[in-house]
């Protein structure tokens, strides 16, 4: 029995395991042997092996963890905003969107348009000369504050990343919800139980795993955020808007520095990977 | 069957490939009079009678968003996608070890200038042909100039602003003999956070974002304050007083409010959408901007950027077209290379729009269809310059770290002499 | 008082729809513009609209065809869906039910979305040059895909903990093997994941630009890509009308297929009615 699970367990794993092997497999390897060697764009065939110099350069430069700091911050607020608003929406207008499907597709637009794109659409959008919201707070108010600069350029990609993706918190939430046994809120409602706490009693922990997932999801995408950080503000002034992401890209491909990028990678991959077995480890004590 | 069947395969991808070097390939610049100029002599040397069926030219366009980051992969990973591939000044260093250097025609170097030719060397060696050459300008408002020096009051307001930020009573001037003191308190002047009655927001836009092209703009500014990269021993010389001056005037221009607040986001589109809205007095932007500004703002006029003490100067770049060291028709592809250093193929390149930066003597044949070239060219010979170091191997790198330095100064993120400090660390590293 | 509700229902949907949506209104705005128009009159006022910014976006010239670009996405995006999904439900199941791969595989593949994935372009453009996969849709179709497995990977694992296990139970009783069950009991359970999954998955791999930036020159160049061709197509800075006008080109295919999926929202609520 045992034997026979283990057979079945391997043949249900191999697709995945042969593609990644077939795909990945050359340049992973070659890229850890990158990220432990003296590499740039003219040694790529006779990478110097370095040990562990690349690693002890990321750990000692200001700019990694600069860029660490931000896309966790990055990652955590916008994750967060994402599925409260996310949650809300879904939860709040489900009674109107079972009559009117057509709503979905409205809400979901902005996760549509390429990330890089919306960066541009707001390049324009919030642009002093030629974007409506400067020229409509002129004619209002006869001032707009400066969207972009240092003080406030933070909180201005942290609002446009959230508006792009509650869409994505909203749908999980809202496919969720719609799963939801209704006789179990019917029990309910005979019992006499109020909205608010049958959200809070018998809906929300149903949703559970999939609020665990959509925060998960969106905490991974914002602190990986690229596209849209960069063609709005690119690093940013003095480098106040350089993700991990932006920072890898541009000790890669900007400055040439390959080992320090792969090196970066590797530290990034290497915690992310612990943090999320041990997470399963526990999770799997836990049940 | 089945075997036949992989033969065929193979037999046909042989003839696809065959096909494929039997032309020479060409990775231009894409979109933009770059793209027109380079279709245009593209036909004409494929009509030639002397050019071979297997040595036409085949035109390849990529996107600009993110052109050199794939040049870089391409090149380095010996893509024989092209033959003849885009270089600029600023990256021949980086992409050299990929490139072969080549032989111009005879008499290139009388239809360029040497100059121009200098903007496609590295190493002492020749890699490409100069196509277009990129400086900059100060495009200024003549109608609000002239009407500010037919206006006493305001000429005594102009010189108050002046005395108040800049510690001298200036008049204004006309903006062919501007210092950088009378851009500066022009831009002052102009901007309504300084003057409540200035007919324009902002008197200037200083593009200020975190890229490396606006440190190109800027470049011209300390330049004429004396600032080189380093000096002919190899020292690094960038944490100077024309260095220090030209960023602290920046900054005083932005704090005071005579450039857009959101200026540190802001590059070649931000600042001509600025500019075009007529709510800006005058700014240093590239020359290609020149029909776009003027066609917004017909009183838009131009000038070579203000000088200072160590005189007036702009910062040049050149594109142009040079050898993929994996090339697989380099025959064809040098016979081509050759044939656009003449002065018929720099010609008919200028003729559709191209702005290749050519001698005196080759530009008087079109004095009277682009009077445009006759200025670039001026400019370029008398006012053009380039960084000590910055045609060498790291050249990108360094306007990529002055970048994250200078407008981290800009935005307050980080004081004057950390600034120096950092950039003359990583300069030092750079250009070892 | 239900009609109270209703209403507020409406505005806070109104609200959310217009202030999430408005870049992408105000740049439906500005493709309607005129070049001129543009950076003279910003407001959400179209002066004399215009269809000349479209009209040059679906023209095919010498060097831009936005249909090419279109039909590449379409193809690459559409085996950069499917494919994650096809190799990820097995083992999801797997990993969901019996905790196969929980420790090593499920953190490896989850944590490929923190890393940009771009670090590999060198090797995969060497990899790609030496397999003829350089500039197809297919081979750009394989990255695609490795980019989508993570999310597809836990959507599915999340699905398949969600289907009562006593459903399967059930069937094995009856002496059903595993294919039987997984194809017939847990695979249909899974279809309204897997239409998430696709529609994630194809809005995803459909607005990637570095690899097909990186892994394309001409036949296979995806529409992100080849936007960005029309961006600078009179030189020097962005056109606005005319980006304007390609990005909603380019985003009317995964719309369309949004617009699509709605109806299978409202269908799979039918099904978590039957599940319960």
């Amino acid at each position: 029995m045992q034997n026979r699970e283990r057979r079945e367990n391997a043949v249900l794993a191999s697709p995945l395991v042969l593609f990644l092997v077939a795909i990945l497999g050359f340049p992973v390897i070659l890229s850890v042997i990158y990220g432990f060697s003296e590499t740039s764009f003219t040694t790529l065939t006779s990478p110097k092996f370095n040990g562990l110099d690349n690693f002890r350069r990321v750990l000692a430069d200001q700019d990694f963890w600069q860029a660490v700091s931000f896309s966790l911050r990055f990652g955590v607020i916008c994750a967060v905003a994402q599925c409260v608003l996310g949650l809300f929406l879904a939860v709040y207008l489900a009674p109107l969107i079972r009559r009117h499907g057509w709503m979905v597709a409205i809400l979901i637009i902005p996760m549509i348009v390429a990330p890089a794109m919306m960066g541009l659409m707001y390049r324009l959008v919030l642009h002093e000369f030629a974007g409506p919201i400067p020229y409509y707070m002129y004619a209002l108010f006869g001032w707009s504050p400066s969207f972009l600069n240092a003080q406030n350029v933070f909180t201005t990609v942290v609002v446009a990343e959230t508006l792009q993706w509650t869409p994505f918190a909203f749908l999980l939430f809202l496919t969720a919800y719609q799963s939801i046994p209704q006789d179990l809120r019917e029990a309910a409602a005979v019992d006499g139980t109020r909205p608010w706490r049958m959200f809070r009693k018998i809906e929300l922990p149903l949703m559970a795993p999939t609020l665990f997932v959509a925060l998960f999801i969106r905490f991974i995408d914002g602190f990986r955020v690229f596209d849209n950080i960069y063609t709005l503000v690119g690093a940013g002034p003095g480098g106040a808007t350089t993700s991990m992401s932006i920072y890898i890209y541009e000790a890669f491909l900007r400055q040439g520095d390959i080992g320090r990028a792969l090196a970066a990678a590797i530290l990034l991959f290497g915690s992310a990977f612990l943090l999320l077995a041990l997470a399963q480890l526990f999770m799997r004590r836990a049940t | 069957m089945t075997t036949r069947h992989l033969l065929g395969s193979a037999a046909l991808i042989a003839f696809l490939a065959g096909t494929a070097s039997a032309e020479v390939t060409v990775l231009g610049w894409p979109g933009g009079p770059e793209e027109t100029a380079l279709r245009a002599v593209a036909d004409l040397y494929n009509a030639r009678p002397d050019v071979a069926e297997e040595n036409k030219v085949d035109l390849l366009f990529t996107s600009r968003d993110g052109f050199f980051d794939k040049l870089q992969v391409d090149l380095a990973a010996g893509s024989t996608a092209f033959d003849v591939n885009l270089i600029a000044t600023y990256s021949i260093g980086r992409y050299a070890p990929f490139m072969e250097p080549i032989t111009l025609s005879d008499e290139a170097g009388a239809v360029f200038g040497d100059t121009v030719l200098s903007t496609m060397q590295f190493g002492g060696q020749q890699y490409g042909v100069p196509t277009d050459l990129s400086l900059h300008f100060l495009y200024y408002r003549k109608d609000l100039i002239d009407a500010l020096m037919a206006d006493d009051a305001a000429k005594a307001k102009y010189a108050d602003i002046a005395e108040q930020y800049l510690g001298e009573r200036l008049e204004p001037k006309d903006p062919a003999e501007w210092t950088w003191q009378d851009f500066a308190a022009n831009a002052l002047y102009f901007s309504q956070s300084v003057n409540p009655d200035s007919p324009t927001r902002y008197g200037t836009v200083i593009q200020m974002k975190n890229l490396l092209f606006n440190m190109m703009v800027f470049h011209s500014w300390p330049r004429s304050y004396g600032a080189n990269w380093m000096d002919d021993a190899g020292n690094i010389t960038v944490d100077s007083p024309a260095y220090r001056t030209a960023l602290e005037m920046a900054k005083m221009l932005y704090d005071a409010g005579a450039t857009p607040p959101d200026s540190t986001s802001y590059e070649y589109a931000e600042a001509n959408a600025a500019f075009t809205s007529g709510q800006v007095a005058a700014m240093i932007q590239w020359n290609a901007a020149a029909a776009e500004l003027t066609a917004a703002q017909p009183a838009t006029s131009t000038f070579a950027p203000p000088s200072g003490p160590d005189g007036r100067f702009t910062h040049i770049h050149g594109l142009g077209l040079g050898l993929n060291a994996a090339a697989e028709n380099k025959d064809g592809a040098i016979a081509f290379l050759q044939w656009l250093s003449t002065s018929e193929a720099a010609l008919a390149y200028a003729r559709a729009g191209g702005a290749p930066g050519l001698a005196s003597e080759t530009v008087a044949a079109l004095a009277a269809e682009r009077p445009d070239l006759v200025q670039v060219g001026e400019y370029a010979s008398t006012y053009g310059f380039v960084m000590n170091g910055g045609t060498s191997e790291n050249a990108l790198s360094v306007y990529e770290a002055q970048a994250k330095e200078f407008t981290g100064y800009w935005a307050g993120t980080q004081d004057l002499d950390t600034t120096m400090a950092n950039i003359t660390a990583t300069m030092t590293d750079l250009l070892k | 008082m239900k009609r109270l509700g209703t209403t507020t229902r409406w505005i806070v949907f109104a609200i959310a729809a217009f202030v999430m949506n408005f870049p992408v209104l105000a740049t439906l705005i500005t493709a309607f513009k005129a070049p001129g128009e543009v950076t003279r009159n910003p407001s959400l006022w179209i002066e004399q609209p215009t269809l000349e910014n479209f009209a040059a976006v679906l023209t095919v010239s010498d060097r831009l065809n936005i249909y090419h670009y279109l039909w590449n996405s379409l193809a690459a995006a559409t085996i950069g869906a499917v494919l994650p999904i096809a190799l990820c439900f097995p083992i999801a199941w797997a990993m969901a039910r019996r905790g196969t791969g929980r420790g090593v595989l499920f953190p490896l593949v989850v944590n490929l979305r923190a890393v940009p994935l771009i670090i590999f372009a060198i090797p995969l453009y060497m990899m790609y040059s030496a397999l003829g996969l350089l500039d197809t849709r297919f081979g750009l179709g394989l990255i695609l895909a490795v980019v989508n497995l993570p999310l597809a990977l836990m959507l599915l694992v999340n699905a398949v903990s969600e289907i009562p296990l006593e459903l399967e139970e059930a069937a094995r009783m009856d002496g059903a093997r595993l294919p039987r069950i997984l194809t017939r009991i847990v695979l249909p359970l899974c279809r309204p994941a897997f239409v998430t999954t696709f529609v994630f998955g194809f809005i995803t791999a459909w607005n990637e630009f570095l690899f097909g930036l990186m892994l394309t020159t001409q036949n296979a160049v995806p529409v992100t890509v080849g936007a960005s061709f029309f961006f600078a197509t009179s030189g020097g800075g962005v056109q606005w009308g005319m980006a304007a006008a390609v990005m909603i080109v380019a985003a009317l295919p995964p719309l369309a297929l949004g617009l699509i999926m709605y109806r299978r929202i409202s269908w799979s609520m039918v099904t978590g009615a039957v599940k319960g």
